[in-house]
């Protein structure tokens, strides 16, 4: 029994936070009211000052495994999601081998289900071993409860085999995560074509290369009567095109988009650093702006990290041998805090619609919400007290993060799932 | 004013520029000489590491080297396997147990010299890191121009060629605008970017750059080794449309126009053979002054101290503590 005293309690439909107490009796919430009686032998948490908000949900992070263990495992990934006040995960399936069978996605789940103290989903593969060619075992995945299909890391070059993917998968419920990149046009470094990369003497990759893949989606998903989701955008016209598609309305469109790329631009890579370099590349400030512009409309329906995880050994290269990516589980809420909702950008509203209630839905997962009889999934997070980003307060086996050694404002104090405290600081 | 590494173009001052300039001068005055040695670095060691082939800067520093009494050691790279980052990390961690005092590097990966300088303690000169900087490469052309315009404030260089893939376009434009020289730019638009900075003037076509009264045509090699991609259609249009033709040399001569090249010359594409014994051709000077400019580089940088940023380096090393979950 926990009982929450004087917490503001923040939800996806109103800026306002109301004030209030709030009972967990074996995980779920029973009570919620001003001055609650205090039951015998329930812990009292003094909440005043703090947000109780519902837990983080990331509808994309890379937890390496199987195959690259080394970077990230699916323990250590979901403690880092854990840490940032994340209680649920899709995983996406570009790991070694590629999650493209039933039998690959059952070895995760199982894994998951023993290695992990939060429900951590996962997405398959379009096509075999995302070579873009024969389709995956889409059927044998949905079984599984594979909802989503990506070949994320990668478009799927050859927009025939999409639109058969689609038109297939469409009939068993399933949707399409896009990573929109024309790969002859991006080419093999993921920096912005522009101002810096003509600094920096490397070939970059033009926003037109990701443009074009958004609209080819939609309108193949239009034509096959398919859901598409795209992923992680990062350019303006980008958001532009789908604003534009969703306002004809004819056809389903979902999309995300990731923290850092709302935070910061090409500029930041400043001296080479490869805590900057991603795909899509960070672009620059008109981009941000027209990001940050999508997600208050609504054009993004939710907020995504795109973790990461690369070891030290391999980021600490020069900027073109090193990989792309970038962790963001351990940072995201606390920095999505310390950049928008404290400089009074958007709200804590827009924090829970689309990191957290949005997400689930796009899953088809009951929302996480603070209402009386519904299972705790909730975080308390301190918007006075500051998170150091240090490699020790990180929980992600990889820390290639623009955020470390960082201080920003709030934290994550405790996180609650079901009957257990998670975490608690 | 002392610096360890010497890196690019974009992070010198003014001041440190005139000062190696100057000091180039007073070096060139050694050549005339009968022993052009001098002590300055004896008992150094400079360690040559050439991932790219490149006879001219190679030999150009190891000549500055040797003139300085320094030693030379080339590392030996092997120019046919791929050289990613991670085996440069190895041959760094080599090097800086052979407590080498400076690093001459050229690499085909932009900011690796950077990174090279950040994880020892000998100076690093940048002797061309991918499409980025080649700093001595600059120098040595702000030196042969200011030895033909003493005074270069106004004066006008007319680059021509592929730009987005040249370190020399890069380096050069940035440090001549640092000393008051006019830049343009011209060449194929699939090898001029339109994100230029803003100060370089960008002409489409030969004409209308020439009306422009440039004092310095600096031609651009033709890396033929990028035609992969094809940027332009062939080599015979690209003379026609971009290079020195016989006509074009005509008029150089008239307007009495320098010319200036890198090197090595595609005879046929950049310029054409007459231009070889152009009275104003500076060709053969860029070469020649090379040597002094690495002397003065060399001369001026200071090996030794720390790392600096060993720390961060070190705790990116470390690996983050085990999680355990119940
Ligand atoms: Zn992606």
């Amino acid at each position: 029994m926990l009982l929450l005293q004087n917490a503001r309690i923040a939800t996806e439909n109103s800026p306002v936070l109301l004030e209030g107490d709030v009972l967990i009796v074996e995980g779920k919430i029973q009570d919620i009211g001003k001055s609650l009686a205090i039951p015998e032998g329930a812990r009292i948490i003094d909440a005043r000052g703090r947000i109780l908000m519902p837990g983080m949900f990331d509808a994309h992070v890379h937890f390496r495994a199987p195959g690259f263990e080394n970077k990230e495992t699916i323990t250590t990934g979901s403690e880092a999601a854990i840490n940032g006040g994340v209680t649920g995960v899709v995983m996406m399936p570009n790991t070694r081998p590629a999650l493209d069978s039933a039998t690959a996605i059952a070895t995760v789940l199982e894994n998951a289900t023993h290695r992990s103290r939060i429900p951590v989903y996962t997405s398959g593969c379009v096509t075999k071993n995302r070579e873009g060619k024969e389709l995956a075992e889409i059927e044998g995945m949905r079984t599984l409860g594979v909802k989503m299909l990506t070949d994320d890391g990668d478009t799927t070059a050859d927009p025939a085999v999409l639109l058969r993917a689609m038109q297939y998968a469409t009939e068993f419920g399933m949707f399409f995560a896009s990573h929109c990149e024309v790969p002859e046009l991006a080419g093999p470094r993921a920096l912005n074509e522009g101002v810096m990369s003509y600094r920096l003497g490397i070939k970059g990759s033009p926003a037109c290369a990701e443009e074009i893949i958004i609209d080819r989606d939609i309108r193949l998903a239009r034509a096959a009567g398919a859901h598409v989701h795209i992923q992680h955008v990062s350019s303006k016209l980008g958001m532009e095109t789908i604003r534009w598609w969703k306002s004809r309305g004819d056809v389903k469109v979902t999309a995300e988009v990731a923290p850092h790329h709302l935070m910061f631009t090409d500029e930041h890579i400043g001296d080479y650093d490869t805590n900057y370099k991603m795909n899509p590349p960070l672009r620059t400030q008109a981009d941000c702006d027209a990001l940050l512009e999508g997600l208050k409309e609504g054009v993004f329906d939710l907020i995504a990290t795109d973790h990461a995880p690369h070891t030290p050994f391999e980021k600490a290269q020069d900027f073109i041998s090193a990989p792309n990516g970038i962790t963001g589980l351990d940072t995201a809420l606390v920095s999505l805090y310390h950049h928008f909702v404290e400089p009074g950008k958007f709200g804590w509203d827009l924090v829970v619609k689309r990191y957290s209630a949005e997400p689930r839905r796009l899953m088809g997962l009951p929302v996480a919400a603070i209402e009386v009889g519904q299972p705790a999934d909730c975080l308390l997070f301190d918007t006075e007290a500051e998170t150091t980003f240090t490699r020790e307060f990180m929980k992600s086996k990889s820390q290639n993060t623009p955020f470390i050694d960082q201080t920003l404002k709030g934290r994550v104090d405790m996180v609650i799932l079901g009957a257990e405290i998670l975490l608690e600081r | 004013m002392a610096r360890k590494d010497l890196l690019d173009i974009a992070s010198l001052h003014r001041e440190e520029i005139e000062f190696l300039l100057d000091q180039s001068t007073s070096f060139k005055k050694l050549f005339t000489r009968s022993v052009k040695k001098i002590p300055a670095l004896e008992g150094k060691s400079v360690l040559m590491l050439f991932y790219e082939a490149s006879t001219r800067t190679h030999s150009s520093f190891e000549v500055a080297a040797k003139r300085l009494s320094a030693e030379v050691t080339n590392f030996n790279v092997d120019h046919s396997s791929i050289t990613k980052g991670e085996s440069v990390r190895e041959t760094i961690e080599t090097l800086q147990a052979m407590r080498t005092d400076y690093i001459v590097v050229r690499h085909g990966h932009s900011g690796l010299p950077g990174m090279i300088a950040r994880q020892t303690t000998a100076s690093v000169i940048n002797a061309g890191d991918g499409a980025h900087e080649h700093p001595t490469q600059a120098l040595l052309d702000a030196f042969t121009i200011k030895e033909k315009f003493p005074d270069p404030r106004g004066k006008k260089v007319l680059i021509i060629g592929d730009i987005l893939h040249s370190r020399v376009a890069r380096s050069t434009s940035t440090l001549l605008q640092k000393l008051g020289v006019e830049v343009a730019y011209l060449g194929p638009g699939s090898l001029v970017p339109k994100y230029v900075p803003a100060s370089i003037r960008r002409f489409t076509d030969y004409e209308a750059a020439m009306t422009w009264a440039p004092d310095v045509v600096y031609l651009l090699r033709v890396q033929m080794e990028r035609q992969d991609v094809q940027f332009f259609p062939s080599v015979r249009e690209y003379h026609r449309v971009y290079g020195i033709t016989n006509t074009r040399l005509a008029e150089i001569r008239d307007r009495g126009l320098y010319i200036m090249h890198p090197g090595p010359v595609n005879r046929g594409v950049e310029l054409c053979d007459a231009v070889m014994d152009y009275e104003r051709s500076l060709i053969t000077n860029q070469v020649e002054n090379g040597i002094s400019i690495r002397m003065a580089v060399l001369d001026w940088l200071t090996p030794g101290g720390e790392f600096p940023r060993q720390e961060a380096y070190a705790a990116q090393q470390r690996t983050s503590p085990p999680v355990i979950v119940p």
